[in-house]
């Protein structure tokens, strides 16, 4: 992680205790014009472009209590600096989760995560924050703090702002309380894990999870050195490239069959699968949630493909660097590549005129999660094209935030 | 609409779809002067059925030419005034947009144009092992265009979510005639999340002409039961017991004594007649937990006084099980002439509270109120039974349902939980936000559709109808129309 002073251009910091004293605060800022850049756990602020102004940074880890826990209703409503863990740590004592894999649990917020949409392998079973976020209030480039959706898990009253803040990247307004709605623990989890030679191999597995009767929670296909000596996975021999990795949760007997199921289900199409040590599957999962965020990888990028065509564009990536590490959320179609290697020509470069087309090739598109060097990055590079509705969003940005204060320059908008 | 202008609109339009394309003459344009919600209604001027995107566009472009109010309309089966010609002007009907034109599995998603029926979805994907979750109750009629607009849920929302967690994608004409994609057929959109801001905005912000949708894997097997209560409190634990135990039902549906008696007048399943509520209990997925889980649930039902517990027997009786559920409203044409379906939702918890309201309120006004909900989402559906051509019953009905829907918002719920605001609801809204949501909203509704000639009038209470205005006064036929008191009931 890079050192906070070094990715915001910061006049000051400012820690408010609540969301009165944040509404006043972004106010003062509107009057005097003045950037304004919210700080969850600081654990995502190299995501997006490097911010040219100087500005306030807006702390958001006062705001951190748990506001109604309702645990018969499944949901909770709490401020939006809590940690990730912290609101593990709550749910926990109900035997309920927010199903999401989220890496730096203990640092991340969950406004942060919001902002950002950030999620992990169990997508594949459980989607992401856009599935789980039911009412939210934000405050908005003018100081005012407007809400949306509510605290019933079932509501279509007025626009979805839920929806909207997502994946915002605090743009619109600054996330300062949610109500999300949660799950019960499931009761048991395994891996099934399956070695393969080449991305053809992977593709035959992964394509059998098409008709399989199991139902997974995850479906990715790992490769690369961060995955060759793991301590669930055991040593991959050379000559094999990767591994596909298949997890489930639910009760115990379903559980139970739906691993006995996948593993009769690749011994007959020629793949050889291992049923992870039971003692090594919490260790596994939060390996895969932390994988995007580990380690010193000059870049990390995301791209999002129809899944049948993840193979074809890990096999471009491959080509640039044979040596990066590759986390595939593969039955969703996402591809986090953590590259070192990227020839000559300038990074920019590499994504607008290589990776982005090759994502769009495959109907999807490539952004990057974190690049060491992030000056060097243009808008173009980052979030690749907004496509034809790229002009609704700058009016929508226009009107939530008209001196367009809030995280300036760093999202995908335009000029 | 000025007399002069439709003529050389209506030309125009033929222009666009051809002389079968549209309809100008009053008897015509009766059939759409309002959907499922009657109380209040309006003719459209014109009513004009594109086939293509690019008809939709231009359709658009005509009525901004002509500064007329343009609305569209699935199947017209909106019980909130969604697709209410609120001014007149131009109605967009998209029913002849009827295609499925892929079906993915590999890839695990379906693009259909708006038009298409939601039950044609799952017809086509029969025997493929996926289907298509969001399942209204009126999906044998109901379109997937429709669906979005509204975000609808049904009875399988519990466990599989709304319209908005499995759309991709759209594609859409914009309120100046621009045709957009937002999303597609991967799962991240570039950029904000339009997908999810257009999902559920009732037709006001763009008009959506294709979808991609999330295709779902079918689950192996499933198990439904039909708990029998001697009182609607004891089946409403009983809903909070199986989500506390941490099961997750595919579906958690209550029907009351009132709406058993015609729904077993109509179909014949073999209801207790006698008894006070029946919780309809489905799970879902892989064969080897649902034996364990049917067990516990029957457990639970138990507990909380259930005097037994049915489970269908086979495939057959279950789809008869379905059918009396999905066509709950439809035997309420047994126990009187009209009825009026409210769509408020509480927390689970709030369920018994509720119930007992809701017969407290139906004594206060002299109304005869029946209940079936999505329990397990909290999703309230009491049905109010009077005769339209009473006035004095139809004020008392009005009454009965602000009131509960007051009580919904009082016990942290929603007015809505599936048909929208409409034109309906629009007085709740400032009852459940505050003047910045709304004055959000607004912001919101503004970026999308500056004159506010798509879809005036509906969802927020400042909804600008700038192109209903005529000479910088509002339209008269929009005052008329959307005054609350309902001219119907006057």
């Amino acid at each position: 992680m890079i050192a906070l002073t070094e990715l915001l251009p910061l006049s000051d910091t400012l820690t408010p205790a609540d969301q009165a004293e944040l509404t006043q605060i972004v106010r003062e800022a509107y009057v005097d014009a003045t950037p304004i850049y919210p700080i969850g756990g600081g654990t995502s602020l190299d995501f997006g472009l490097a911010p040219r102004d100087a500005g306030l940074g807006l702390a958001m880890r006062g705001l951190k209590r748990v506001i109604d826990y309702p645990a018969r209703d499944m949901t909770i409503t709490v401020e939006a600096g809590i940690t990730i863990d912290a609101l593990a740590a709550s749910l926990a004592k109900e035997r309920q989760w927010l199903p999401i894999d989220l890496p730096n649990a203990h640092q991340a917020t969950l406004g942060g995560v919001i902002a950002t949409n950030t999620y992990g392998a169990r997508r594949y079973g459980n989607g992401t924050m856009r599935d789980y976020v039911i009412g939210i209030a934000a405050v908005d480039g003018r100081g005012s703090m407007f809400h949306g959706g509510g605290r019933v898990v079932k509501n279509v009253a007025g626009y979805d702002f839920c929806k909207l803040l997502t994946g915002s990247l605090g743009t619109l307004g600054v996330i300062t309380q949610v109500t999300l709605k949660v799950k019960p623990r499931p009761e048991c989890s395994r891996f099934v894990a399956c070695r393969v030679r080449n991305l053809q191999a992977a593709d035959r597995l992964l394509e059998s999870m098409v008709t399989t009767r199991t139902m997974p929670a995850a479906v990715e296909l790992l490769i690369g050195p961060a995955w060759q000596n793991d301590a669930a996975l055991g040593q991959l021999p050379a000559g094999e490239i990767g591994v596909v990795v298949v997890g489930f949760e639910g009760t115990e007997p379903e559980v139970a069959w739906m691993v006995s199921t996948l593993f009769n289900q690749w011994h007959r199409l020629g793949g050889n699968p291992v049923a992870v040590p039971d003692d090594q599957t919490e260790g596994l999962w939060t390996r895969l949630a932390q994988f995007p965020v580990e380690g010193s990888a000059a870049l990390v990028i995301k791209a999002s493909l129809r899944p049948s065509r993840t193979q074809n564009f890990i096999a471009g990536i491959l080509q640039i660097d044979p040596s990066c590490d590759i986390q595939s959320h593969a039955g969703n179609g996402n591809v986090i590549a953590r590259l070192s290697q990227f020839g000559s020509g300038g990074i920019s470069n590499l994504l607008v005129g290589a990776l982005q087309p090759a994502a769009v090739e495959h109907d999807g598109k490539v952004i990057v999660l974190s690049y060491n060097q992030p000056s060097e990055l243009t808008r173009q590079a980052v979030w690749g094209s907004t496509g034809d509705a790229g002009s609704i969003m700058e009016e929508i940005k226009r009107r939530f935030d008209p001196k367009n204060l809030l995280n300036r320059g760093r999202f995908a908008y335009a000029g | 609409m000025s007399a002069a202008t439709l003529p050389n609109l209506v030309d125009e339009l033929r222009g666009v779809v051809g002389f079968d394309g549209v309809l100008a003459a009053h008897a015509d344009l009766v059939v759409y002067e309002c959907d499922g919600f009657v109380i209040e209604k309006n003719c459209p001027d014109v009513v004009v059925f594109p086939r293509t995107s690019q008809q939709v566009a231009d359709i658009v472009r005509l009525a901004n030419k002509h500064g007329v109010p343009f609305v569209p309309r699935g199947a017209g089966t909106s019980l909130a005034g969604g697709c209410l010609p609120v001014g007149g002007g131009v109605m967009i009907v998209l029913t002849r947009m009827k295609a499925i034109e892929e079906i993915n599995l590999r890839d695990r998603y379906a693009i259909v144009q708006p038009g298409v029926v939601n039950a044609w979805l799952n017809q086509a994907l029969k025997g493929t092992g996926y289907h298509y979750a969001p399942d209204p109750s009126s999906q044998g009629a109901c379109t997937i265009g429709g669906n979005v607009a509204t975000n609808s849920g049904g009875p399988h929302t519990l466990k599989y979510g709304v319209t908005v967690n499995h759309v991709l994608g759209v594609e859409a004409v914009l309120p100046d005639g621009r045709i957009v994609q937002v999303g597609g057929p991967t799962e991240d959109s570039a950029g904000l999340d339009l997908v999810g801001a257009i999902v559920g905005s009732e037709g006001t912000l763009a008009i959506v002409t294709k979808a991609w949708v999330r295709l779902t894997r079918d689950p192996e097997g499933c198990r439904t039961m039909l708990g029998v209560y001697d009182s609607v409190d004891d089946a409403s634990n009983t809903i909070s017991e199986i989500i506390g135990a941490g099961i997750i039902p595919a579906a958690l549906e209550m029907m009351d004594q009132g709406i058993l008696v015609a729904v077993e007048q109509a179909f014949n399943f073999g209801f207790p007649l006698d008894a006070q509520a029946i919780l309809l209990i489905e799970v879902d997925g892989v064969e080897a937990g649902l034996d364990a889980q049917r067990d516990r649930i029957i457990e639970l039902c138990k507990k909380c006084g259930a005097r037994e517990v049915r489970q269908a027997k086979d495939a057959a009786e279950r789809l008869l099980l379905w059918k009396c559920r999905k066509q709950a409203f439809g035997a309420v044409g047994r126990l009187s002439p009209s009825y009026c379906t409210q769509d408020g939702v509480v927390p689970r918890t709030k369920l018994p509270h509720i119930s007992r309201r809701i017969r407290e309120i139906g004594e206060k006004y002299s109304v005869r109120i029946v209940n079936v909900f999505h329990a397990g989402d909290g999703n309230i559906h009491p049905i109010l039974l009077f005769d339209e051509r009473d006035p004095e019953q139809i004020m008392r009905v009005l009454a009965a349902s602000t009131e509960i829907l007051d009580e919904c918002i009082n016990c942290g719920g929603s007015v809505t939980g599936e048909h929208g605001i409409g034109v309906e609801k629009i007085g709740f809204m400032h009852k459940m936000f505050t003047i910045e949501d709304i004055d959000a909203m607004e912001r919101l509704r503004m970026a999308f559709n500056p004159d506010g000639r798509l879809s005036p009038c509906k969802m927020l209470p400042t909804a600008g109808a700038c192109g209903m205005e005529q000479n910088g006064k509002p339209h008269e036929k929009a005052i008329v129309q959307i005054r609350p008191g309902r001219r119907a009931a006057l």
